[in-house]
């Protein structure tokens, strides 16, 4: 027997795979050749080793079982914990690449999404400003206190901000309606109510053009302050 | 199957770590499984959670996705062998056995302490981790698979010849260079 046979021999033996004859066969070739017991004892020690081993090596290439979804939230856990927060970036080159095309992208967007709006803004912005509106009020009867706050804050009302002038001669109200602005800038509105007159006078200049009206003041004040806002919008808007 | 980046990892990338454990935690199972199936099945899953967590704090040493593969089954099998030397201690000094927990031995006799006559229990985790990473190296195929066909799942060499398509007489020569190799590679470190 050769040391290959001896050897496949020992091995179904140390296997529990031999058959009574194959387990006498080698007891008697032990028996006639004591060394052989020193190398059976070896291949005892080398099986034992190979079940230590085996299962280790076989587990390092191991695709299976999969990882249980209640152990990936500890994990996570245990990776924020270790490692701090997590970023969002992509693992793979490729995913990279296209991070960064997207961030090229993303400005390039924002370029032209800043170039549109200037367009739009700056013609906006070089637009003329809205008329100056003065607004005064004559009264020259002296009417009850009661009436003349009611008009004035309708006054106020239908133009904001405005500050209104009261006037009790009517020669100063004229001085009034006749001081333009000296440069002839922008457009000017004056809006003079007469009360005793019943009369709402607007006097008006827009882009180097006069004009004027007088509203009717008879039992609706509001109405005719209605119409002459009206008509200031209409005069300044071509 | 892609390889997570190192920097991914160390970086704490959720996308990163969602493949790495899908890789390792295979490995870390089937090496607690090895130890723990016979005598505490429960704790298996356990002990692979427990060597993954370990494996995070490695990445943190700039340890590569190659080398947690291995380190996985070695940290997993260390933590196994400790886990029954400590339960088997706690019973014998308490003079008890639970079976309810623990699947008794085919003789039904007190179990004795499973990792004793392991020659791999005496390595430190680094020479484990070398030894295997050795033995992936040199066990050229079908060396390995006809190795574990013979040793952990029983077949003879007729079924074995058959099933990777050799001679019956060239299985045991497959067999003797095998355990020459494994013997080569870890025969002085069990000894030590």
């Amino acid at each position: 027997m050769n040391e290959q046979e001896f050897f496949d021999l020992a091995l179904k033996v140390i296997a529990q795979q031999a058959s009574e004859a194959e387990r006498a066969e080698l007891d008697t070739l032990i028996a006639r050749q004591p060394s052989l017991k020193a190398e059976f004892e070896r291949l005892q020690a080398d099986a034992r080793l190979a079940r230590e081993v085996l299962p280790l090596v076989n587990a390092t290439e191991a695709t299976a079982p999969e990882l249980p979804a209640w152990a990936r939230g500890q994990l996570q856990a245990k990776v924020r914990e270790a490692l701090g927060r997590p970023q969002a970036s992509t693992p793979s080159a490729g995913d990279e690449e296209r991070r960064v095309m997207w961030r090229w992208r993303w400005l390039l967007g924002l370029a032209a999404a800043t170039a549109v709006i200037a367009l739009i803004a700056i013609p906006l912005l070089r637009q003329a400003p809205g008329p100056v509106i003065q607004v005064a009020m004559l009264d020259t009867a002296g009417a009850s206190r009661g009436s003349e706050a009611k008009e004035l804050a309708l006054l106020q009302q239908t133009w904001n901000q405005a500050v209104v002038d009261s006037f009790s001669s009517a020669e100063n109200a004229r001085a009034w309606e006749t001081n333009w602005p000296a440069d002839g800038k922008g457009a000017v509105v004056k809006v003079l109510y007469d009360r005793a007159a019943g009369e709402l006078r607007v006097l008006g200049r827009w882009k180097g053009k006069p004009f004027a009206r007088t509203f009717v003041v008879e039992q609706d004040f509001a109405a005719a302050l209605d119409q002459a806002k009206a008509f200031i919008q209409e005069q300044t808007r071509r | 199957m892609s390889t997570p980046r190192l920097q991914f990892l160390q970086r704490g990338n959720t996308e990163a770590w969602d493949e790495a454990f899908r890789q390792l935690w295979p490995k870390a199972f089937m090496a607690a499984q090895s130890r723990l199936q016979a005598f505490l099945p429960g704790e298996i899953e356990d002990v692979a959670m427990e060597t993954l967590e370990e494996l995070v704090e490695a990445v943190h040493d700039g340890k590569p996705l190659e080398e947690l593969k291995r380190l996985a089954a070695t940290i997993a099998h260390h933590r196994a062998v400790s886990l029954l030397r400590e339960r088997f201690a706690k019973k014998r000094g308490a003079g008890k056995i639970d079976s309810s927990e623990v699947v008794q031995a085919e003789t039904g006799a007190d179990c004795p302490d499973p990792a004793a006559d392991s020659p791999l229990v005496a390595l430190e985790r680094k020479e484990l981790g070398e030894g295997l990473s050795r033995t992936l190296s040199e066990l050229t195929p079908p060396q390995g698979a006809i190795l574990t066909d013979f040793f952990l799942k029983g077949l003879t060499y007729e079924e074995i010849a058959q099933k990777h398509g050799v001679a019956k007489n060239g299985v045991g020569v497959y067999l003797k260079r095998g355990l020459e190799t494994l013997r080569r590679i870890w025969g002085r470190r069990g000894e030590s």
